[in-house]
Protein backbone atom coordinates (compact mmCIF):
# COMPACT_ATOMS: atom_id res chain seq x y z
CA UNK A 1 0.00 0.00 0.00
CA UNK A 2 2.84 2.26 0.87
CA UNK A 3 4.67 1.46 -1.77
CA UNK A 4 1.12 2.09 -4.04
CA UNK A 5 1.01 5.26 -2.66
CA UNK A 6 4.83 5.69 -3.21
CA UNK A 7 5.06 5.11 -6.35
CA UNK A 8 1.85 7.23 -7.08
CA UNK A 9 3.49 10.41 -5.61
CA UNK A 10 6.87 10.29 -7.38
CA UNK A 11 4.90 10.32 -10.54
CA UNK A 12 3.05 13.32 -9.80
CA UNK A 13 6.19 15.24 -8.51
CA UNK A 14 7.44 13.88 -11.84
CA UNK A 15 4.56 15.60 -14.00
CA UNK A 16 5.11 18.50 -11.82
CA UNK A 17 8.82 18.78 -12.85
CA UNK A 18 8.42 18.37 -16.42
CA UNK A 19 4.62 20.00 -16.37
CA UNK A 20 6.51 23.71 -17.82
CA UNK A 21 8.51 21.86 -20.40
CA UNK A 22 5.78 19.52 -21.58
CA UNK A 23 3.44 22.36 -22.02
CA UNK A 24 6.04 24.49 -23.74
CA UNK A 25 6.75 22.21 -26.52
CA UNK A 26 3.39 21.14 -27.10
CA UNK A 27 1.71 24.69 -27.77
CA UNK A 28 4.50 25.75 -29.97
CA UNK A 29 2.70 23.78 -32.45
CA UNK A 30 -0.53 25.30 -31.99
CA UNK A 31 -2.57 27.14 -35.09
CA UNK A 32 -3.82 29.79 -32.76
CA UNK A 33 -2.11 32.99 -32.59
CA UNK A 34 -1.84 32.95 -28.98
CA UNK A 35 -0.44 30.04 -26.77
CA UNK A 36 -3.52 27.87 -25.42
CA UNK A 37 -2.78 24.23 -24.04
CA UNK A 38 -3.89 21.69 -25.36
CA UNK A 39 -2.81 23.20 -28.79
CA UNK A 40 -5.30 23.53 -31.40
CA UNK A 41 -4.30 22.28 -35.07
CA UNK A 42 -0.68 21.46 -35.94
CA UNK A 43 1.70 23.50 -37.66
CA UNK A 44 5.18 24.62 -37.36
CA UNK A 45 4.80 28.39 -38.09
CA UNK A 46 6.71 29.82 -35.17
CA UNK A 47 9.39 28.23 -36.20
CA UNK A 48 9.54 29.75 -39.16
CA UNK A 49 8.35 32.83 -37.25
CA UNK A 50 11.78 32.40 -35.04
CA UNK A 51 13.92 31.71 -37.95
CA UNK A 52 11.81 34.64 -39.47
CA UNK A 53 13.13 37.26 -37.01
CA UNK A 54 17.05 37.87 -37.73
CA UNK A 55 17.03 39.74 -34.19
CA UNK A 56 16.81 36.27 -32.76
CA UNK A 57 19.75 35.00 -34.44
CA UNK A 58 21.54 37.84 -33.67
CA UNK A 59 21.27 37.45 -29.97
CA UNK A 60 21.49 33.57 -30.32
CA UNK A 61 25.34 33.88 -31.32
CA UNK A 62 25.90 36.52 -28.74
CA UNK A 63 24.40 34.41 -26.55
CA UNK A 64 26.29 31.58 -27.84
CA UNK A 65 29.70 33.23 -28.36
CA UNK A 66 29.55 34.58 -24.83
CA UNK A 67 28.99 31.76 -23.32
CA UNK A 68 31.65 29.59 -24.90
CA UNK A 69 34.49 32.20 -24.12
CA UNK A 70 33.24 31.37 -20.37
CA UNK A 71 33.51 28.26 -20.61
CA UNK A 72 37.11 28.18 -22.23
CA UNK A 73 38.12 31.21 -19.82
CA UNK A 74 36.39 29.60 -16.60
CA UNK A 75 38.01 26.07 -16.87
CA UNK A 76 41.35 28.30 -17.55
CA UNK A 77 41.22 30.26 -14.87
CA UNK A 78 40.01 27.92 -12.17
CA UNK A 79 42.64 24.83 -13.24
CA UNK A 80 45.02 27.90 -12.35
CA UNK A 81 43.49 29.15 -9.28
CA UNK A 82 42.21 25.59 -7.99
CA UNK A 83 45.87 24.28 -8.20
CA UNK A 84 47.45 27.61 -6.69
CA UNK A 85 44.80 27.42 -3.57
CA UNK A 86 45.53 23.70 -3.23
CA UNK A 87 49.07 23.46 -3.57
CA UNK A 88 50.68 27.17 -2.56
CA UNK A 89 50.65 29.05 -0.06
CA UNK A 90 50.74 32.80 -1.12
CA UNK A 91 49.91 36.32 -0.16
CA UNK A 92 46.02 36.97 -0.62
CA UNK A 93 45.37 33.31 -0.38
CA UNK A 94 42.66 33.60 2.19
CA UNK A 95 41.12 36.45 1.08
CA UNK A 96 40.88 34.96 -2.37
CA UNK A 97 39.35 31.97 -0.56
CA UNK A 98 36.94 33.62 1.48
CA UNK A 99 35.86 36.23 -1.77
CA UNK A 100 35.31 33.15 -3.56
CA UNK A 101 33.25 31.80 -1.37
CA UNK A 102 30.97 34.62 -0.84
CA UNK A 103 30.41 35.12 -4.29
CA UNK A 104 27.84 31.97 -3.79
CA UNK A 105 26.22 34.00 -1.05
CA UNK A 106 25.44 37.68 -2.55
CA UNK A 107 22.59 37.46 -5.14
CA UNK A 108 22.97 37.60 -8.77
CA UNK A 109 20.74 40.78 -8.81
CA UNK A 110 22.78 42.66 -6.52
CA UNK A 111 25.74 41.65 -8.24
CA UNK A 112 24.20 43.19 -11.31
CA UNK A 113 23.27 46.56 -10.18
CA UNK A 114 27.21 46.38 -8.71
CA UNK A 115 28.21 45.88 -12.31
CA UNK A 116 26.36 48.44 -13.98
CA UNK A 117 27.24 51.09 -11.51
CA UNK A 118 30.89 50.14 -11.47
CA UNK A 119 31.33 49.79 -15.50
CA UNK A 120 29.07 53.33 -15.65
CA UNK A 121 32.13 54.93 -13.31
CA UNK A 122 34.93 53.16 -14.76
CA UNK A 123 33.06 54.66 -18.14
CA UNK A 124 32.88 51.16 -19.82
CA UNK A 125 30.55 50.95 -22.27
CA UNK A 126 29.02 47.67 -23.08
CA UNK A 127 30.01 44.84 -25.36
CA UNK A 128 30.33 41.26 -26.08
CA UNK A 129 33.88 41.74 -23.84
CA UNK A 130 32.05 43.43 -20.36
CA UNK A 131 28.99 40.80 -20.54
CA UNK A 132 31.82 38.15 -20.77
CA UNK A 133 33.33 39.68 -17.37
CA UNK A 134 30.35 40.14 -15.54
CA UNK A 135 29.77 36.05 -16.74
CA UNK A 136 33.06 35.40 -15.01
CA UNK A 137 32.03 36.01 -11.84
CA UNK A 138 29.17 34.08 -12.27
CA UNK A 139 31.23 30.89 -13.24
CA UNK A 140 34.70 31.33 -12.13
CA UNK A 141 34.27 30.26 -8.34
CA UNK A 142 32.17 27.05 -9.90
CA UNK A 143 35.31 26.50 -11.69
CA UNK A 144 37.69 26.68 -8.69
CA UNK A 145 35.43 24.27 -6.44
CA UNK A 146 34.98 21.94 -9.23
CA UNK A 147 38.64 21.61 -9.51
CA UNK A 148 39.73 21.72 -5.84
CA UNK A 149 37.31 18.67 -5.41
CA UNK A 150 39.22 16.88 -8.52
CA UNK A 151 42.33 17.69 -6.39
CA UNK A 152 41.84 16.07 -3.31
CA UNK A 153 40.70 13.09 -4.99
CA UNK A 154 44.37 12.91 -6.57
CA UNK A 155 47.12 10.80 -4.64
CA UNK A 156 49.97 12.98 -4.54
CA UNK A 157 52.02 10.19 -4.24
CA UNK A 158 51.25 9.57 -8.10
CA UNK A 159 52.72 12.56 -8.84
CA UNK A 160 55.98 12.10 -7.03
CA UNK A 161 56.51 8.89 -8.12
CA UNK A 162 56.88 10.20 -11.19
CA UNK A 163 58.87 12.68 -10.57
CA UNK A 164 60.73 10.33 -8.50
CA UNK A 165 61.58 8.18 -11.95
CA UNK A 166 62.82 11.84 -13.57
CA UNK A 167 59.43 13.37 -14.69
CA UNK A 168 59.90 16.93 -15.94
CA UNK A 169 57.02 19.11 -13.78
CA UNK A 170 55.53 19.69 -16.98
CA UNK A 171 55.18 16.08 -17.96
CA UNK A 172 54.07 15.48 -14.46
CA UNK A 173 51.63 18.10 -15.00
CA UNK A 174 50.52 16.98 -17.79
CA UNK A 175 50.41 13.08 -17.39
CA UNK A 176 49.41 12.91 -13.95
CA UNK A 177 47.76 16.05 -12.68
CA UNK A 178 45.65 16.88 -15.77
CA UNK A 179 43.86 13.57 -16.14
CA UNK A 180 42.93 13.93 -12.94
CA UNK A 181 40.53 16.84 -13.34
CA UNK A 182 39.73 16.47 -16.59
CA UNK A 183 36.25 15.49 -15.56
CA UNK A 184 36.27 18.95 -13.01
CA UNK A 185 37.36 20.93 -16.30
CA UNK A 186 34.70 19.24 -18.43
CA UNK A 187 31.96 19.84 -15.83
CA UNK A 188 33.03 23.54 -15.22
CA UNK A 189 33.11 24.35 -18.92
CA UNK A 190 29.94 22.93 -19.48
CA UNK A 191 28.00 24.70 -16.18
CA UNK A 192 29.93 28.13 -17.01
CA UNK A 193 28.19 27.90 -20.31
CA UNK A 194 25.32 26.57 -19.36
CA UNK A 195 24.81 29.87 -16.42
CA UNK A 196 26.47 32.56 -19.00
CA UNK A 197 23.77 31.41 -21.76
CA UNK A 198 21.12 31.50 -19.11
CA UNK A 199 22.10 34.48 -17.42
CA UNK A 200 19.18 37.09 -17.58
CA UNK A 201 20.25 38.91 -14.39
CA UNK A 202 23.39 39.98 -14.84
CA UNK A 203 23.05 40.88 -18.44
CA UNK A 204 19.95 43.11 -17.87
CA UNK A 205 22.33 45.23 -15.94
CA UNK A 206 24.61 45.08 -18.72
CA UNK A 207 23.11 44.88 -22.12
CA UNK A 208 21.57 47.97 -23.92
CA UNK A 209 18.58 47.85 -26.79
CA UNK A 210 21.45 47.31 -29.71
CA UNK A 211 22.73 44.21 -27.58
CA UNK A 212 20.74 41.98 -26.19
CA UNK A 213 21.16 38.57 -25.53
CA UNK A 214 18.98 35.73 -25.93
CA UNK A 215 17.66 35.64 -22.39
CA UNK A 216 17.05 39.01 -22.41
CA UNK A 217 15.28 39.21 -26.06
CA UNK A 218 12.93 36.86 -24.82
CA UNK A 219 12.17 38.26 -21.98
CA UNK A 220 11.59 41.95 -23.57
CA UNK A 221 9.58 39.92 -25.90
CA UNK A 222 7.30 38.44 -23.55
CA UNK A 223 6.37 41.38 -21.91
CA UNK A 224 4.63 43.00 -25.70
CA UNK A 225 3.70 39.87 -27.64
CA UNK A 226 1.80 36.62 -26.36
CA UNK A 227 1.98 34.86 -29.31
CA UNK A 228 3.81 31.40 -29.75
CA UNK A 229 7.05 32.42 -30.92
CA UNK A 230 8.40 32.38 -27.43
CA UNK A 231 7.09 28.12 -27.18
CA UNK A 232 9.16 27.57 -30.62
CA UNK A 233 12.13 29.36 -29.37
CA UNK A 234 11.66 27.62 -26.11
CA UNK A 235 11.34 23.86 -27.87
CA UNK A 236 14.77 24.72 -29.70
CA UNK A 237 16.28 25.64 -26.52
CA UNK A 238 14.75 22.76 -24.44
CA UNK A 239 16.59 20.37 -27.75
CA UNK A 240 19.83 22.23 -27.22
CA UNK A 241 19.23 21.65 -22.98
CA UNK A 242 18.60 17.91 -23.38
CA UNK A 243 21.83 17.55 -25.79
CA UNK A 244 24.12 19.31 -23.06
CA UNK A 245 22.37 17.18 -20.44
CA UNK A 246 23.24 13.92 -22.25
CA UNK A 247 26.84 15.29 -22.73
CA UNK A 248 27.44 15.81 -19.45
CA UNK A 249 26.02 12.76 -18.31
CA UNK A 250 28.11 11.48 -20.24
CA UNK A 251 30.88 12.78 -19.03
CA UNK A 252 30.66 14.05 -15.23
CA UNK A 253 27.37 13.09 -14.06
CA UNK A 254 24.93 15.78 -13.46
CA UNK A 255 24.39 14.96 -9.86
CA UNK A 256 28.01 15.57 -9.61
CA UNK A 257 27.86 18.74 -11.20
CA UNK A 258 26.19 20.83 -9.04
CA UNK A 259 27.84 19.30 -5.60
CA UNK A 260 25.54 16.98 -4.83
CA UNK A 261 27.27 13.42 -5.74
CA UNK A 262 26.31 10.20 -3.79
CA UNK A 263 28.01 7.31 -4.66
CA UNK A 264 25.76 4.97 -6.70
CA UNK A 265 27.13 1.93 -7.66
CA UNK B 1 69.54 10.93 -7.24
CA UNK B 2 68.85 13.86 -9.11
CA UNK B 3 65.66 13.30 -9.28
CA UNK B 4 65.08 12.91 -5.78
CA UNK B 5 66.99 15.85 -5.12
CA UNK B 6 64.25 17.81 -7.06
CA UNK B 7 61.73 15.94 -5.05
CA UNK B 8 63.17 17.39 -2.21
CA UNK B 9 63.56 21.21 -3.20
CA UNK B 10 61.51 21.20 -6.31
CA UNK B 11 57.99 22.36 -6.98
CA UNK B 12 56.52 19.51 -5.33
CA UNK B 13 57.87 19.61 -1.90
CA UNK B 14 58.46 23.48 -1.06
CA UNK B 15 56.43 25.33 -3.35
CA UNK B 16 57.33 28.70 -4.15
CA UNK B 17 54.46 31.40 -3.09
CA UNK B 18 55.48 32.87 -6.44
CA UNK B 19 54.55 30.47 -8.44
CA UNK B 20 51.32 30.29 -6.53
CA UNK B 21 51.02 34.21 -6.95
CA UNK B 22 51.40 33.77 -10.52
CA UNK B 23 48.69 30.75 -11.09
CA UNK B 24 46.08 32.50 -8.77
CA UNK B 25 46.23 36.00 -10.63
CA UNK B 26 43.89 36.20 -13.13
CA UNK B 27 41.02 34.97 -10.46
CA UNK B 28 42.30 37.52 -8.26
CA UNK B 29 42.25 40.13 -11.50
CA UNK B 30 38.70 39.15 -12.16
CA UNK B 31 37.37 39.33 -8.30
CA UNK B 32 39.41 42.51 -7.45
CA UNK B 33 37.76 44.43 -10.86
CA UNK B 34 34.85 42.56 -10.93
CA UNK B 35 33.12 41.43 -7.65
CA UNK B 36 34.97 43.31 -4.82
CA UNK B 37 34.93 46.86 -7.08
CA UNK B 38 31.43 46.68 -7.95
CA UNK B 39 30.28 45.70 -4.30
CA UNK B 40 32.32 48.59 -2.67
CA UNK B 41 30.76 51.08 -5.64
CA UNK B 42 27.59 49.98 -4.85
CA UNK B 43 27.58 49.85 -0.70
CA UNK B 44 29.18 53.65 -1.52
CA UNK B 45 26.20 55.05 -3.72
CA UNK B 46 23.77 53.51 -1.36
CA UNK B 47 24.95 56.46 0.87
CA UNK B 48 25.07 59.02 -1.51
CA UNK B 49 22.38 61.27 -2.72
CA UNK B 50 21.55 61.02 -6.26
CA UNK B 51 23.61 64.55 -6.61
CA UNK B 52 26.39 62.67 -4.91
CA UNK B 53 26.96 64.11 -1.38
CA UNK B 54 26.78 61.41 1.76
CA UNK B 55 23.79 60.95 2.88
CA UNK B 56 21.62 58.23 5.02
CA UNK B 57 18.47 59.17 3.46
CA UNK B 58 18.04 56.14 1.05
CA UNK B 59 18.56 54.46 4.02
CA UNK B 60 16.05 56.08 6.07
CA UNK B 61 13.50 56.00 3.28
CA UNK B 62 13.53 52.15 3.09
CA UNK B 63 12.76 51.41 6.81
CA UNK B 64 10.35 54.72 7.54
CA UNK B 65 8.06 53.14 4.05
CA UNK B 66 5.63 50.97 5.44
CA UNK B 67 5.59 50.21 1.52
CA UNK B 68 9.19 48.88 1.61
CA UNK B 69 8.84 47.31 4.72
CA UNK B 70 6.08 44.88 3.63
CA UNK B 71 8.25 44.58 0.80
CA UNK B 72 11.00 43.13 2.75
CA UNK B 73 8.25 41.29 4.90
CA UNK B 74 7.20 39.74 1.84
CA UNK B 75 10.30 38.77 0.64
CA UNK B 76 10.95 36.83 3.74
CA UNK B 77 8.01 35.28 3.92
CA UNK B 78 7.95 33.82 -0.02
CA UNK B 79 11.49 32.72 0.85
CA UNK B 80 10.17 31.08 3.97
CA UNK B 81 6.75 29.20 2.35
CA UNK B 82 9.25 28.08 -0.72
CA UNK B 83 11.48 26.18 1.76
CA UNK B 84 8.44 24.29 3.62
CA UNK B 85 6.99 23.88 0.24
CA UNK B 86 10.66 21.99 -1.01
CA UNK B 87 10.07 20.45 2.26
CA UNK B 88 6.58 19.16 1.96
CA UNK B 89 7.10 17.82 -1.73
CA UNK B 90 11.18 16.87 -1.93
CA UNK B 91 11.06 14.68 1.87
CA UNK B 92 9.06 11.94 0.71
CA UNK B 93 10.52 12.36 -2.63
CA UNK B 94 13.53 11.67 -1.32
CA UNK B 95 12.49 8.50 0.86
CA UNK B 96 10.84 7.02 -2.58
CA UNK B 97 14.63 7.73 -4.03
CA UNK B 98 15.90 6.35 -1.36
CA UNK B 99 14.44 2.88 -2.06
CA UNK B 100 15.15 2.23 -5.72
CA UNK B 101 17.58 0.79 -7.47
CA UNK B 102 20.94 2.73 -8.31
CA UNK B 103 19.48 3.28 -12.01
CA UNK B 104 16.63 4.46 -11.12
CA UNK B 105 17.95 6.96 -8.49
CA UNK B 106 19.75 8.16 -11.40
CA UNK B 107 17.35 8.77 -13.54
CA UNK B 108 15.02 10.64 -10.79
CA UNK B 109 18.00 12.97 -10.01
CA UNK B 110 18.08 13.35 -13.97
CA UNK B 111 14.24 14.37 -13.38
CA UNK B 112 14.74 16.66 -10.33
CA UNK B 113 17.82 18.57 -11.98
CA UNK B 114 16.14 18.58 -15.50
CA UNK B 115 14.42 22.16 -14.84
CA UNK B 116 17.87 23.56 -13.79
CA UNK B 117 19.38 22.56 -17.05
CA UNK B 118 16.57 24.32 -18.93
CA UNK B 119 16.22 28.39 -19.11
CA UNK B 120 14.98 30.15 -16.58
CA UNK B 121 12.98 32.51 -19.18
CA UNK B 122 11.93 29.54 -20.47
CA UNK B 123 10.88 27.92 -17.40
CA UNK B 124 8.81 30.48 -16.17
CA UNK B 125 7.42 31.19 -19.77
CA UNK B 126 5.92 27.56 -19.29
CA UNK B 127 5.00 28.04 -15.53
CA UNK B 128 3.09 30.69 -17.48
CA UNK B 129 1.47 29.11 -19.82
CA UNK B 130 0.00 26.04 -17.29
CA UNK B 131 -1.19 28.88 -14.83
CA UNK B 132 -2.66 31.25 -17.44
CA UNK B 133 -6.11 31.60 -18.67
CA UNK B 134 -5.74 29.25 -22.06
CA UNK B 135 -3.93 26.78 -19.84
CA UNK B 136 -4.50 23.16 -18.61
CA UNK B 137 -5.21 23.95 -15.55
CA UNK B 138 -8.24 25.99 -16.43
CA UNK B 139 -9.30 23.81 -19.03
CA UNK B 140 -10.19 21.19 -16.52
CA UNK B 141 -11.69 23.44 -14.52
CA UNK B 142 -13.56 24.41 -17.18
CA UNK B 143 -14.31 21.20 -18.38
CA UNK B 144 -15.59 20.63 -14.39
CA UNK B 145 -18.39 23.54 -14.94
CA UNK B 146 -16.18 26.17 -12.41
CA UNK B 147 -14.71 29.39 -13.54
CA UNK B 148 -10.63 28.89 -13.12
CA UNK B 149 -9.34 31.67 -10.66
CA UNK B 150 -6.75 33.82 -11.43
CA UNK B 151 -3.42 31.45 -10.69
CA UNK B 152 -0.83 34.29 -12.18
CA UNK B 153 0.75 37.36 -10.63
CA UNK B 154 0.21 36.37 -7.21
CA UNK B 155 2.25 34.97 -4.68
CA UNK B 156 0.95 31.55 -5.21
CA UNK B 157 2.33 31.68 -9.04
CA UNK B 158 5.48 32.74 -7.57
CA UNK B 159 5.55 30.00 -5.01
CA UNK B 160 4.74 27.29 -7.46
CA UNK B 161 7.63 28.32 -9.92
CA UNK B 162 10.38 28.81 -7.02
CA UNK B 163 9.28 25.25 -5.55
CA UNK B 164 9.77 24.16 -9.43
CA UNK B 165 13.61 25.03 -9.43
CA UNK B 166 14.18 24.45 -5.97
CA UNK B 167 13.24 21.27 -5.24
CA UNK B 168 16.46 19.81 -6.24
CA UNK B 169 18.52 21.74 -3.75
CA UNK B 170 16.29 20.33 -0.82
CA UNK B 171 16.04 16.79 -2.58
CA UNK B 172 20.05 16.03 -3.12
CA UNK B 173 21.29 17.33 0.28
CA UNK B 174 18.29 15.09 1.96
CA UNK B 175 19.62 12.18 -0.22
CA UNK B 176 23.34 12.35 0.96
CA UNK B 177 21.47 12.68 4.59
CA UNK B 178 19.52 9.63 4.25
CA UNK B 179 22.18 7.49 2.74
CA UNK B 180 24.28 7.94 5.78
CA UNK B 181 21.96 6.56 7.65
CA UNK B 182 22.62 2.84 9.17
CA UNK B 183 20.49 0.62 7.33
CA UNK B 184 20.42 -1.84 9.95
CA UNK B 185 18.86 0.70 12.36
CA UNK B 186 15.07 0.71 11.05
CA UNK B 187 15.18 -3.17 10.69
CA UNK B 188 16.34 -3.57 14.52
CA UNK B 189 14.01 -1.60 15.81
CA UNK B 190 11.20 -3.00 13.89
CA UNK B 191 12.82 -6.39 15.95
CA UNK B 192 12.30 -4.98 18.72
CA UNK B 193 8.74 -3.58 18.05
CA UNK B 194 8.20 -0.05 16.92
CA UNK B 195 5.69 0.65 14.17
CA UNK B 196 6.96 2.09 11.05
CA UNK B 197 5.44 5.51 12.28
CA UNK B 198 7.84 5.61 15.20
CA UNK B 199 10.86 3.85 13.28
CA UNK B 200 10.32 6.98 11.18
CA UNK B 201 9.79 9.53 13.94
CA UNK B 202 12.93 8.97 16.34
CA UNK B 203 15.36 7.04 13.23
CA UNK B 204 14.68 8.03 10.15
CA UNK B 205 13.68 11.52 10.65
CA UNK B 206 16.35 13.21 13.26
CA UNK B 207 19.35 11.74 11.30
CA UNK B 208 17.76 13.40 8.21
CA UNK B 209 18.05 16.88 10.15
CA UNK B 210 21.29 17.74 8.89
CA UNK B 211 20.75 17.24 4.72
CA UNK B 212 17.17 18.78 5.91
CA UNK B 213 18.79 21.78 7.09
CA UNK B 214 21.50 22.23 4.49
CA UNK B 215 18.96 21.82 1.95
CA UNK B 216 16.33 24.43 3.99
CA UNK B 217 18.98 27.12 4.04
CA UNK B 218 20.39 27.05 0.37
CA UNK B 219 16.47 26.95 -1.00
CA UNK B 220 15.88 30.19 1.35
CA UNK B 221 18.55 31.78 0.35
CA UNK B 222 18.58 31.20 -3.54
CA UNK B 223 14.26 32.37 -2.96
CA UNK B 224 14.94 35.52 -1.33
CA UNK B 225 17.18 37.07 -3.72
CA UNK B 226 15.76 35.29 -7.46
CA UNK B 227 14.89 37.78 -9.78
CA UNK B 228 13.76 35.92 -13.07
CA UNK B 229 11.07 33.43 -12.14
CA UNK B 230 9.44 35.65 -9.78
CA UNK B 231 9.32 38.88 -12.39
CA UNK B 232 7.50 37.15 -14.68
CA UNK B 233 5.10 34.77 -12.18
CA UNK B 234 4.47 37.68 -9.73
CA UNK B 235 5.04 40.84 -11.99
CA UNK B 236 5.22 44.51 -9.80
CA UNK B 237 2.11 42.77 -7.89
CA UNK B 238 4.08 40.71 -5.69
CA UNK B 239 6.60 42.96 -3.96
CA UNK B 240 9.77 41.55 -3.67
CA UNK B 241 13.24 43.02 -2.74
CA UNK B 242 14.66 41.82 -6.19
CA UNK B 243 12.28 43.22 -8.70
CA UNK B 244 12.44 46.30 -6.68
CA UNK B 245 16.23 46.72 -7.20
CA UNK B 246 15.94 45.77 -11.02
CA UNK B 247 13.08 48.63 -11.32
CA UNK B 248 15.10 51.78 -8.84
CA UNK B 249 17.76 50.70 -11.42
CA UNK B 250 16.47 50.07 -14.97
CA UNK B 251 13.09 52.20 -14.58
CA UNK B 252 12.97 55.23 -12.04
CA UNK B 253 17.06 55.40 -12.24
CA UNK B 254 17.18 56.19 -8.66
CA UNK B 255 20.59 53.92 -8.70
CA UNK B 256 21.34 55.32 -5.16
CA UNK B 257 18.07 53.60 -4.20
CA UNK B 258 18.65 50.76 -6.07
CA UNK B 259 21.64 50.01 -4.64
CA UNK B 260 20.48 50.56 -1.08
CA UNK B 261 17.87 48.29 -1.28
CA UNK B 262 20.40 45.56 -2.79
CA UNK B 263 22.61 45.99 0.00
CA UNK B 264 19.48 45.68 2.43
CA UNK B 265 18.78 42.15 0.77
CA UNK B 266 22.74 41.18 1.44
CA UNK B 267 22.50 42.24 5.18
CA UNK B 268 19.21 40.75 6.10
CA UNK B 269 19.83 37.28 3.94
CA UNK B 270 23.63 37.00 5.42
CA UNK B 271 22.53 37.59 8.65
CA UNK B 272 19.98 35.15 8.75
CA UNK B 273 22.13 32.52 7.48
CA UNK B 274 24.75 33.44 9.31
CA UNK B 275 21.97 32.77 12.58
CA UNK B 276 20.60 30.12 11.34
CA UNK B 277 23.80 27.56 10.46
CA UNK B 278 25.10 28.93 14.22
CA UNK B 279 21.76 27.77 15.22
CA UNK B 280 22.30 24.53 12.85
CA UNK B 281 25.91 23.95 14.66
CA UNK B 282 24.79 24.00 17.81
CA UNK B 283 21.84 21.51 16.49
CA UNK B 284 23.89 19.33 15.26
CA UNK B 285 26.18 18.71 18.55
CA UNK B 286 22.50 17.75 19.95
CA UNK B 287 21.59 15.24 17.78
CA UNK B 288 25.47 14.07 17.91
CA UNK B 289 25.59 13.78 22.03
CA UNK B 290 22.28 13.41 22.61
Amino acid sequence: MTRVLGGAFACLVGLFLVAPVAVTVASSLTATAYVTFPPQGITLRWYAEVFAKPEFLSSFVLSAGVAVAAAGVSAVVGLACGLAIHRYRFPGRGALEAVLSSAFAVPTIVLGIGLLQWFAQMGLASSPFTLLLAHLVLTVPYAVRLVLAGLAGLDRSAEKAAAGLGASPFLVFWHVTLPAVRGALIGSAFFAFITSFDDLTVALFVVTTDLQTLPVRIFNYMQYDYDPTVTAIGTLMVLFAVVAAVVIERFVGVARLFGADQDHK
Amino acid sequence: MAAVGRLAGGTLKRPRWRTGLLLALPAIAIFALLFVAPLFTLVANSFRTQAGAFTFSNYARFLGDPFYRDVLWNTLKVAALTTIGCLLVGYPFALYMRGRSARARNWLALLLLSPLLISMVIRAYGWLVVLGPNGPIAAVLTWLGLTPPQLLYNDTAVLIGMVHVMLAYMVLPLMGSLDRIDPTLVPAAKGLGAPGWTCFWRITLPLSAPGMLAGAMIVFSLTASSFVTPAILGGPKVKLMPYFVYTQATTTLDWPYAAAIGFVLVVVTTGLLLGYSRLLRRGRGEVVFG
